[in-house]
């Protein structure tokens, strides 16, 4: 059997001609009102906060906060208290300080920094409950993208949060298997060259499903965690649901993948439900990674195939430092370049590997889209058999370009409380005010073709 | 002699499974061993016979280790050799020794898995805790190596015309160290390289449960090129310890223990004995009654793992580990419950086992005393949860949370030494950093909050000698966090910290009139 490797010199250069005609396509079909992504955040705090990392340490340990507070007055103290810590306050910032002294100061300072947290929160997270989220969704369907809802919740330490974090799991499947149902169609996001797509998709995390996953130790809180999602994927796949297991931080990746092949290879699962898994690009060993779930997907023969996500991943600075902490070689690309790189690479891995799977490119980055859909085109891909998959209130912008160019574009919709949604809160902003971020490049300005650059 | 700086020995990395494929065979290559043999050595001489023998406390048929107990003409014969010894030792330059001391960390770090082994065998220590405790002991090798170096530069003085002045640390002489159980490489062997760095000689006086650990500490720093005459080795019971820190020509008492024994050892250092020519100087590193204050603005998703994990690891069995935890009343349902959650999954087991959080307890007298204060905790207040059943073989208390108890209770004042931990309702951190400083104790403690006025204050009112913000309490790591409490929890020597070799040092001040006639020579 030949298989199709890393194209060859001359397709490079037609490849990479591609990537920055299909990249200056979708920039110009982004919403002209708002080319940057930046502007869905309170665009003059994260400005300050990228340009001062001790204002930005601030900030985000008052957001994490701001759910623990028990008053306005309370809200007002902890804000004081962290940008105390600032040491040349920006001039707003000392206005908000000197209002802070009084009582009924605090209480109006607590109120606007409530109100903002709060704002920024709900450009991330769609709702408290998935029914109350179901408006949303249904608005992202009418505008050409799909969807797939992540339940937000705090960790799981005991086997009633496990329990509860299950069952908020069938909850949100049931109710969005119902109300998808009533959605008019739209043949792009329900089909590819596999079969039918499922309009219900709900994402998982392993860590909530168990209170006993250890790094040292996987096995015991993998088959706790099994206990739990078997019922999920039957349910899943009564009703015609599709589940995506999400990857976490490098500490529970084994558990995770050994648990999704393994209870996807049972005789009950082999033909469905349609079920997907994670692969972190930052990852210097992804590609091994790689290997083993194509493997696996080559072995199986399973229906439908697997969706592997592609993602650069959210867990850098955490696995960054907790390797230096302990002397360990950093499992994470340090150079940016190197990641975009990478996550290159893997984007051409897994589309030769179809039919075995299917592919979403997760990535905000116009350049990793770009090159997924001239090199899906390359091989001889259909447009439908790319999944390209966005953040919600990060990728808002990217994710109408794409619908609008015709492309099958899933969003990602957290759904739940604030008080658990402030851990992802803070990674995504973190995320976006790296100065090395895409979104913060496009929207200082960079030009288009330092932005389509190959990395 | 160029070194490298003080880095941590990295754990092992045991997130990945090809990291832990290595340990099984690591533990069948120390099993073949066992029984150890372990002599007292004095000076080049060996004298073994099977007087003494400590046990797995996970399987208490399994006989780990084999050892002669010393007797109180060998307590001499050892504290003689070493004040001989001490000749020899003493002349060496800091570099000198500290090669030695390198070199002995080299032959540890080859073992590293042997090592860790043995502790799991020895003292219940699981993988985890005996990997991190072999790679202590590689820490305080590298940083009082170094730490020797810089004390040997002498530091600057004012100078005046017509005078020279000089400041110069010189060793002590004989050191005894007196070690526990409980970190069973790594604390004997960080009080041996402290004395040794310095130029001391030692005699070392191991825990009568974990000899096998303390004779690979003995072999690891002669492997290194410390001569016979300045380490000798007296396995024994507990009147080989009282023997050697009466004896009246050892200078430095470094004992890392129970503050009963700790008490003892510090009336009988003031004893002068006739003959004696020193002021005994004691290095004690006692017990604690450890506290977590957890404020209304916490963040339980951090505070529960680590109360948890500080409390159970090693079954409560660490002089840092959280005994008490003071949450505030807005949110001390939701903590307990969240506690209790967690702790009653807990897996008890074997030490051997990779899933094991909670090992047994050391041995029977211990699992006694758990077990008593698990009984008064169940009369004063209330269980809130224990994680049952636990295996009948070996000395497993089951991990319990106790609630509701009276001020004054004896499982709130009183070091249990076992995994047992006391959650209380405060109705503020005022009230909570009261509650800790009326105890006797002043070990480590903890704080869960994010209000930075609030870990302000409570840094400032905290007699403890380790405060950790954030995170868990134990597992403090040489250099980064110099180890040892206040109060009646020991005498602030800081165990991994830029300080701690001055206590095994005299200082001795040089000044030279340089004026000769009227002529500065």
């Amino acid at each position: 059997m030949t298989d199709l490797t890393e194209p060859a010199a001359p397709e490079r250069e037609a490849l990479e001609r591609e990537i920055h005609r299909i990249g200056g396509e979708i920039a110009g079909a982004f919403p002209s009102s708002a080319r940057h992504p930046v502007r869905a955040l309170d665009a003059r705090a994260m400005e300050l906060a990228s340009s001062d990392r001790e204002l930005k340490a601030a900030l985000f340990r008052f957001v994490d906060v701001v759910p623990a507070c028990r008053s306005l007055d309370d809200l007002a103290r902890h804000l004081r208290g962290f940008l105390d810590e600032v040491p040349d306050a920006p001039l707003p910032i000392a206005a908000a300080m000197r209002v802070s002294n009084t009582k009924a100061g605090r209480t109006a300072l607590g109120a606007a920094a409530a109100s903002g947290v709060k704002h920024m929160a709900h450009r991330f997270i769609i709702g408290e409950t998935p029914s109350s989220a179901l408006g949303v969704l249904r608005g992202l369907w009418d505008r050409g993208a799909a969807s797939s809802v992540d339940l937000l919740g705090e960790a799981t330490v005991t086997q009633a949060e496990a329990d509860r974090y299950a069952e908020r799991c069938n909850d949100a499947l049931q109710r969005l298997a119902a109300a998808a149902r009533k959605w008019p169609e739209r043949p792009i996001l329900e089909h590819d060259s596999a079969g039918p797509l499922p309009r219900a998709n709900v994402s998982v995390k392993v860590s909530a499903l168990t209170p006993l996953l250890r790094p040292d130790a996987p096995e015991r809180g993998r088959r706790d965690a099994a206990q739990r999602m078997r019922p999920l994927l039957e349910h899943a796949q009564r009703l015609g649901a599709h589940l995506h297991i999400d990857m976490e931080s490098l500490d529970s990746r084994e558990a995770v993948l050994d648990l999704v092949l393994e209870l996807l290879s049972e005789e009950q699962f082999r033909s469905g439900p349609s079920a997907g898994i994670v692969l972190q690009a930052y990852l210097r060993d992804s590609p091994e990674l790689a290997a083993t779930i194509l493997d696996w997907a080559a072995s199986s023969q399973r229906t439908p195939p697997l969706t592997v996500r592609l993602v650069k991943g959210a867990y850098w600075d955490h696995e960054l430092v907790q390797a230096r902490q302990h002397g360990w070689s950093v499992p994470v690309f340090e150079v940016k370049a190197d990641c975009d790189r990478n996550f290159e690479t893997l984007t051409g891995t897994l589309l030769r590997a179809r039919p075995n799977i299917r592919v979403a490119i997760a990535s905000h980055n116009l350049r990793s889209v770009s090159n997924a859909i001239a090199y899906n085109r390359l091989l001889g891909g259909d447009d439908s058999d790319l999944e390209l998959q966005v953040l919600r209130g990060l990728g808002d912008e990217l994710q109408d370009a794409l619908a609008a160019k015709g492309f099958r574009v899933r969003t990602y919709c957290p759904v739940g409380d604030l008080v658990a949604g402030m851990a992802y809160l803070v990674r995504r902003l973190l995320e976006n005010t790296s100065n090395e971020s895409f979104l913060s490049e496009q929207a200082r300005g960079v030009p288009l073709d330092q932005l389509l650059a190959a990395p | 002699m160029i070194l490298q700086p003080f880095a941590n020995e990295p754990i092992l990395e045991l997130r990945r499974a090809s990291v832990r494929a290595g340990l099984d065979d690591a533990m069948a290559g120390v099993d073949a061993q066992l029984p150890m043999r372990v002599p007292v050595m004095i000076g080049g001489d060996e004298r073994f016979e099977a007087s003494l023998v400590s046990t797995d406390p996970g399987e208490p048929e399994r006989v780990v280790a084999e050892s002669a107990h010393a007797t109180g003409g060998e307590v001499d014969a050892a504290v003689a050799t070493a004040r001989a010894g001490a000749r020899d030792w003493a002349s060496r330059t800091a570099e000198e020794r500290a090669e030695v001391l390198l070199a002995a960390a080299a032959w540890m770090r080859e073992r590293r898995l042997e090592l860790a082994a043995l502790e799991v065998r020895e003292c219940a220590k699981p993988w985890p805790e005996a990997d991190a405790d072999v790679c202590e002991a590689i820490d305080f090798l590298e940083y009082y190596a170094r730490g020797a170096i810089e004390l040997a530069a002498a530091p600057e003085l004012v100078q005046v015309p017509g005078e020279r002045n000089e400041l110069r640390y010189v060793p002590r002489g004989v050191a005894a160290v007196v070690a526990p159980w409980n970190f069973p490489i790594a604390i004997p062997c960080g009080m041996t390289a402290g004395a040794l760095a310095t130029g001391n000689t030692v005699v070392l006086k191991p825990a009568e449960q974990a000899p096998g650990c303390a004779l690979r500490i003995v072999q690891a720093l002669r492997a290194g090129g410390v001569p016979p005459g300045a380490i000798s080795l007296l396995p024994g019971e507990g009147d080989v310890g009282a023997a050697l820190v009466r004896h009246r020509d050892v200078q430095t008492i470094a004992f890392t223990g129970s503050q009963p024994v700790g008490l003892e050892i510090i009336r009988a250092a003031a004893d002068v004995v006739p003959g004696q020519r020193y002021l005994k100087q004691v290095v004690a590193e006692l017990g604690g009654k450890n506290c977590v204050i957890v404020d209304a603005d916490a963040d339980l998703d951090e505070a529960v793992p680590g109360i948890v994990s500080s409390a159970f690891i090693y079954a409560g069995q660490k002089c840092s580990a959280a005994a008490r935890v003071l949450v505030h009343e807005a949110i001390a349902d939701q903590l307990i419950d969240r506690v209790a959650g967690a702790v009653s999954v807990l897996d008890v087991g074997r030490a051997d086992q990779l899933a094991t959080e909670v090992p047994p307890v050391i041995e029977r007298a211990a699992k006694e005393r758990v077990d008593r204060y698990a009984q008064i905790a169940q009369r004063d207040g209330r269980i809130a949860a224990r994680a049952e059943p636990v295996p009948d073989r070996g000395w497993f208390c089951p991990p319990t949370v106790a609630v509701d108890l009276p001020p004054g209770s004896p499982v709130l004042e009183e070091e249990i030494f076992g995994p047992l931990l006391a959650i209380e309702r405060v109705r503020n951190v005022e009230q909570a950093c009261d509650i800790v400083d009326g105890l006797p104790f002043a070990l480590t403690g903890g704080l869960f909050a994010r209000d930075p006025s609030t870990v302000r204050y409570v840094r400032g009112r905290t007699p403890v000698g380790n405060l950790y913000v954030n995170r868990g309490i134990t597992g403090a790591m040489v250099g980064r966090q110099p180890f040892g409490g206040n109060r009646l929890s020991g005498n602030g020597t800081k165990a991994g910290g830029p300080d701690y070799l001055r206590h095994f040092v005299e200082p001795r001040a040089l000044t030279e009139n340089t004026m000769r006639h009227g002529l500065e020579v």
